[in-house]
């Protein structure tokens, strides 16, 4: 075809693209829903949960089927100049050595198997879609997060209420974990947003002498933007007209949340994390750094009762190609988390704040030609801490290798008597440890995982 | 495409005209910033009351008229424009929709390019350690010479995807393949993925140097897909840009960019409306959807960062110092709005969670409503008092002046600073508070407080007017309330 022709090329457009959706679009029904206050109250759960964005390979916890992958992959294993199991056969290079202490100290636990047979059945292994159906723990996309649906729940049966202070946090922005759907999510609890810094932008700076009264300006420094000044009368009236005629509710709820969040803040930023010796958590990342201040907000604020993170500063976990760094990824992470656990020990908070790290999907583990997995069907899950509502049970789940013998198709999956479960057993598990007995219904007849 | 053939109904002049005056200023700056534009308020209103507002300003969009050597060359002027390395690409970019004085051609292909640019579908993805900041430039320019040559949408797409740029960001056969259905077709069959990476076996991103491989072992066994028959990499990106689907895909990523907050349903209704109009080009897919009824009157969408600064920067006769445009850009990350920089593309639009919004609104406060430009500092473009707004945007001859009555000339100040921004008068409740600051009683009588007093005649000891000065103490008043108003931030729907 000439370039001028492909240019200029006009094709009847179709108009019946119809996706492969397993989307009903059904409301979820929270009349349904169980919810046992004292479980609520005993288990004074705290959770963080982290989403590994990309898709992380399972095989830093995972390297039991090692050597029929390398038989089969395209690309030699060698390419990663050191891959050595430990005793629970994880990668030691790749973090595997502080998976083993967490293990060992019984504050872990690492499922091999969560595999997702829907997804299987319907050739799904798309970031977008899996992301939305991991984070909202139900095949419908148009349904609610799992920390909206959460929030729903809790303050219905008035577990939290309009005096919980910052019961939701996010550390990342907006996530599919707090879509609406069809929950109702009140403006005073809905999650609000802090950084690894805990830097402070809520906080006004720009006062001008003039919104102040005659009499305000008698004080001394009036207008100094510092302790030594205040607000003027006029300011609080503005806010209060504004929010009169605000009615965009994520704006107004933003406006609402200001003034708290800045004194939170400030609040939250004086705590020291304490001396954690060989545990100390690793400098200048970011990951880091998100996870204590996350710690921080949680050991300071029992009202906070989620907190979801990426793990922006490690990078992405979508390894298509020369994913050597992955080891030194996992390096990161898994460090990070052994400190977090650290430092919870070290403020007697492990029995009631724990951590859950999944993603969207694991990884295929042919090592193309580029050097990178494309996208698998069965991914990791981890839990530490929460020793309260939790009891470990260490590594949970065996794996073998599937292989259709096309270029580039190497993947694992559960073996036939492992214990198994989709990712939306992961939001049933976190609506459980807030007490809420029968969370299948709201995940699509997925149960908790067991522990 | 002529506007005949849009299916998705455009708003008519007739119908424009027929809205009340509120109304009409309401839909005519969102169409404008939305376009990142804006007029000040008396241009705007006598281009309202022409009775042909929106054909022309879609009549000004067809025809270029800016002097791009010198709009070019003032951008890359360093002492106008701070573009330190590793940021020029994305500085020169945003510094092009300041400097940029007509809504023209031009200025529309740029904002073309800009949208693309800042979707799944053609983001150079900086965040990437195999992306480069130099991909900015590439991306976009590209874009940019190809829109202006009338190049359809489906060949661009083809460049794009066969391009360095686009494999630096999915970067392997399978990862590249898997993407590009996705992306283009919303094809999220993972079994057309094996078919797609052997199409593309000898492509390879050379990581050493981030360079595009193309090798000559390619495939030769035959492969199916959009119902066609394919070999190599070329025949791939070129059938997937001539497949049926790609047109719905591409028309549907659009939609969802801009009807942010439509349900699934209104957005798949809207795509198919666009669809139907057989669009071949990216112009004709947005011109479509910003000037549709749909948009300017039935869609409430909160407004992106460039929108509301842009718009402000022309509404306000705004000047920048050096550095402005690029702490501009470092606020839009910390908005998370950043340009160019993610790898799927702004996935949330304008992202409201409390720490975004905070940043968003703190920048909108403390850098552009409540700075002011020192006019001594005009010829100083490395000077901080140079960054803000001019006092021209409140001059005297703007407002309505009735120099027997300084409490209306008061509240024709506020009244007029309220229309530029928020598109509406002050309400009545809102008048009175500002009333409670800015008058006192004498002997039962409303005065105006001296220092907001806009007809005082005196002169200070610099020798300029009273007034003049009492009018940037309305000013700052007046922004800081707007600042804490919707309205600064989100377009609104008029039903």
């Amino acid at each position: 075809m000439k370039r001028r022709n492909f240019i200029k090329l006009s094709l009847a457009a179709s108009t019946s693209l119809v996706l492969p959706s397993l989307a009903s679009g059904a409301t979820t029904d929270y009349t349904k829903v169980k919810f046992d206050k004292n479980t609520y109250d005993t288990n004074a759960a705290q959770v963080i949960m982290i989403y590994l964005y990309g898709g992380a390979s399972q095989l830093a916890g995972n390297l039991t089927n090692l050597d029929e992958i390398q038989d089969k992959s395209q690309s030699s294993y060698d390419y990663f100049r050191g891959i050595t199991q430990t005793q629970n056969g994880f990668w030691q290079e790749a973090g595997g050595t502080h998976l083993e202490d967490m293990i060992t100290a019984g504050d872990m636990t690492l499922f091999r198997t969560c595999y997702s047979k829907v997804r299987e059945a319907n050739n799904n292994k798309a970031h977008g879609a899996c992301t939305v159906q991991n984070q909202k723990g139900s095949f419908n996309e148009s349904s609610a997060g799992m920390v909206a649906s959460l929030t729903d729940i809790l303050s219905t049966n008035n577990a939290i209420t309009e005096d919980s202070v910052m019961p939701f946090v996010t550390m990342e922005g907006e996530s599919n974990f707090y879509s609406p759907g069809n929950a109702t999510v009140p403006s005073y609890l809905r999650a609000v947003g802090l950084n690894q810094n805990l830097d402070n932008p809520y906080k006004r700076y720009v006062r001008y002498w003039f919104e102040y009264t005659s009499q305000e300006r008698e004080t001394t420094d009036y207008n100094k933007n510092d302790e030594r000044g205040f607000d003027p009368a006029f300011n609080k009236t503005m806010n209060e007209m504004a929010q009169n005629n605000n009615n965009h509710i994520k704006i107004k709820n933003a406006f609402d949340k200001r003034e708290p969040l800045s004194q939170f803040i400030t609040q939250i930023d004086t705590a020291v994390t304490p001396d954690l010796g060989a545990d100390a958590y690793p400098t200048n990342s970011t990951f880091a750094k998100t996870l204590e201040a996350s710690i921080k907000v949680m050991a300071n604020n029992p009202d906070t009762k989620v907190i979801t993170m990426n793990t922006g500063g490690l990078g992405g976990w979508d390894d298509h190609n020369d994913a050597r760094n992955y080891v030194t990824r996992c390096e990161g992470l898994y460090k990070s988390l052994k400190s977090s656990l650290a430092h919870l020990k070290a403020l007697g908070k492990e029995q009631n704040i724990s951590i859950m790290l999944f993603g969207e999907f694991g990884r295929n583990v042919n090592l193309n030609s580029a050097l990178g997995w494309d996208h698998g069907n069965l991914q990791n899950f981890i839990v530490l801490g929460g020793k309260k509502y939790f009891t470990h049970r260490g590594v949970v789940g065996e794996t073998q290798v599937d292989s259709s013998g096309a270029i580039n198709r190497l993947y694992m999956k559960p073996t036939e008597n492992s214990e198994t479960f989709e990712p939306l057993s992961i939001a049933a598990t976190l609506y459980k440890v807030f007490g809420i007995t029968n969370p299948e219904i709201l995940t699509d007849g997925n149960e908790a995982v067991v522990l | 495409m002529p506007s005949s053939s849009y299916r998705l109904a455009p708003l008519s002049d007739d119908e424009f005209n027929t809205l009340d005056e509120p109304t009409k200023l309401l839909v005519a700056d969102k169409l404008l910033s939305t376009l990142f534009y804006g007029y000040s308020l008396s241009t705007l209103k006598e281009k309202i009351n022409s009775g042909d507002f929106l054909s022309q300003v879609a009549l000004g969009l067809k025809e270029e008229t800016t002097d791009k050597d010198l709009l070019e060359s003032t951008i890359i002027d360093e002492e106008k424009f701070y573009r330190p390395s590793g940021h020029s690409e994305a500085i020169d970019v945003l510094s092009r929709f300041y400097a940029a004085k007509d809504l023209d051609k031009y200025f529309f292909n740029n904002w073309v390019a800009y949208i693309l640019t800042q979707t799944i579908m053609f983001s150079p993805a900086y965040e990437l350690d195999s992306s480069h900041a130099p991909n900015v430039a590439r991306v976009y320019n590209r874009l940019v010479t190809l829109l202006e040559d009338d190049t359809g949408m489906r060949f661009i797409t083809y460049i794009h995807m066969a391009s360095d740029d686009n494999w630096r960001r999915f970067r392997s056969p399978e990862d590249n393949g898997r993407e590009m259905l996705e992306i283009y077709t919303l094809d999220g069959d993972d079994s057309h993925v094996p078919i797609a990476a052997t199409a593309l076996k000898n492509w390879k991103l050379d990581r050493d140097n981030d360079t595009l491989v193309v090798g000559l072992n390619e495939n030769t066994q035959a492969l199916s897909l959009f119902g066609t028959t394919i070999y190599n990499g070329d025949d791939f990106y070129r059938e997937l840009v001539k497949s049926s689907s790609f047109t719905y895909g591409v028309v549907k990523r659009l939609v969802s960019f801009f009807f942010i907050d439509n349900t699934p349903a209104q957005i798949e209704s809207i795509t198919q409306s666009i669809v139907a109009s057989k669009p071949e080009t990216w112009q004709g897919i947005l011109k479509q959807i910003v000037f549709s009824k749909e948009y300017l009157l039935h869609t409430t969408k909160a407004k992106s960062a460039e929108e509301t600064y842009f718009s402000l920067t022309k509404k306000l006769e705004y000047k920048t110092r050096n550095n402005s445009i690029y702490y501009f850009k470092i606020a839009l990350e910390n908005m998370h709005q950043a340009s160019m920089k993610y790898k799927l593309g702004k996935i949330e639009r304008v992202p409201l969670d409390t720490l975004s919004f905070a940043n968003y609104t703190k920048y909108i406060r403390e850098e552009v409503l409540l700075r002011r430009s020192n006019p001594s500092y005009d010829n100083n473009h490395s000077h901080w008092a140079r960054q803000g707004w001019s006092d021209s945007f409140i001059s005297s001859d703007k407002i309505e002046i009735d120099s027997s009555d300084e409490v209306q000339t008061l509240h024709n100040l506020i009244d007029y600073i309220f229309e530029i921004i928020a598109s509406r008068t002050a309400t009545q409740d809102e008048m009175k508070m500002f009333d409670t600051l800015m008058l006192q009683d004498k002997d039962g009588v409303d005065e105006v407080v001296y220092f907001f007093d806009i007809l005082d005649d005196g002169v200070n000891s610099s020798n300029i007017r009273n007034g003049d000065r009492y009018a940037q103490s309305v000013a700052y008043t007046v922004l800081d309330y707007l600042s804490r108003l919707e309205d600064t931030y989100i377009h609104k729907k008029v039903d």
